[in-house]
């Protein structure tokens, strides 16, 4: 594979200015959960609200949640895959404002609101969130990403 | 805004740094993490991409490190309200995690603090995650808050 082949999904600091949107979109699964719960080594025995809708009720939602964890994942690989191969994530701080629960169509939300060249570091800071179906926002947060010029 | 509201935790955990784990990030943790969240950036599945974009060897997801096997964080043990959640996390990329690292990770307190706003007082503890590789050097760093707060039910 030539540099050229592997860098083809790379996002260039040249070609991004504040204003660009990207989206996509994450409907989180009850089977995603649990392979995340699995591979994160926090399965707990029984039913829990992450994992069993009465248990999540008995806490006022009203059905099983999404980790906080899996959502900075999610938001995380967002950006990363954005930003392509060459670029690097420097932070990502997130709020979660509402608990994300199974099933749930979010619109993953990408939004540059600034890009800074200082002494030939090019980066970019971008808002990133998850909205749903009813327009609220269940993670909301700000990433810092270097992405290289052309 | 703060408030005095009166509230009870371990003081004595403040700041105290403790290691809680270490793991290996294998290439096959990797693949799951990367076929579990959908992550496609070809230096994260194809080592040889990861080559071609300067890297010695495949590059691990940052977020990755939100998923290794560790002990349980120390916990200030706060006392309030009936119910605590996950309300927020910084996560702080330092450099690459590359397959076959190890990473050793630390955890402390870093505070509990209460504000009031127009839902009513929630009690913030706050814990910082060092994240080292096996040449101890820090890769990156995390702040996760949980909020606690009383709800009606």
């Amino acid at each position: 594979m030539t540099a050229s082949d592997a860098l083809g999904g790379q996002r260039y600091f040249d070609d991004v200015e504040s204003g660009d949107e990207f989206t996509d979109s994450w409907s989180p699964t009850g089977e995603q959960v649990v392979a995340f719960l699995t591979v994160s080594n926090r399965t707990a025995p029984g039913p829990n609200r992450f994992t069993d809708d009465e248990e999540a009720r008995k806490i006022g939602m009203t059905k099983a949640i999404v980790p906080g964890q899996m959502s900075l994942c999610r938001a995380t690989d967002f950006v990363t895959d954005w930003m392509g191969p060459s670029g690097r994530l420097r932070s990502i701080d997130v709020n979660f404002r509402r608990p994300a629960v199974h099933d749930e169509p979010l619109k993953v939300v990408g939004l540059i609101t600034d890009t800074l060249d200082d002494d030939g570091a090019t980066t970019v800071k971008l808002d990133v969130y998850f909205e749903n179906e009813r327009g609220e926002r269940p993670l909301q947060g700000v990433a810092v990403v270097e992405l290289p010029r052309r | 805004m703060t408030t005095d509201v009166t509230f009870e935790y371990d003081e004595s955990v403040i700041g105290v740094e403790v290691p809680i784990g270490a793991e290996e990030v294998t290439a096959e943790k990797i693949a799951t993490f990367c076929s579990a969240l959908g992550e496609s950036n070809p230096i994260y599945t194809d080592p040889a991409a990861a080559l071609a974009g300067g890297y010695t060897g495949l590059v691990a997801p940052p977020a990755i490190l939100q998923t290794l096997r560790l002990d349980p964080a120390p916990s200030a043990k706060v006392k309030f309200g009936n119910t605590a959640f996950h309300s927020g996390m910084r996560f702080e990329v330092v450099e690459p995690v590359l397959a076959g690292d190890t990473i050793s990770v630390s955890a402390q307190v870093k505070e509990v603090y209460a504000k009031t706003g127009r839902t009513g007082t929630m009690v913030f503890a706050v814990t910082k995650f060092t994240y080292r590789n096996q040449h101890g050097r820090t890769v990156a760093n995390t702040e996760s808050s949980t909020v606690h707060r009383q709800v009606e039910r």
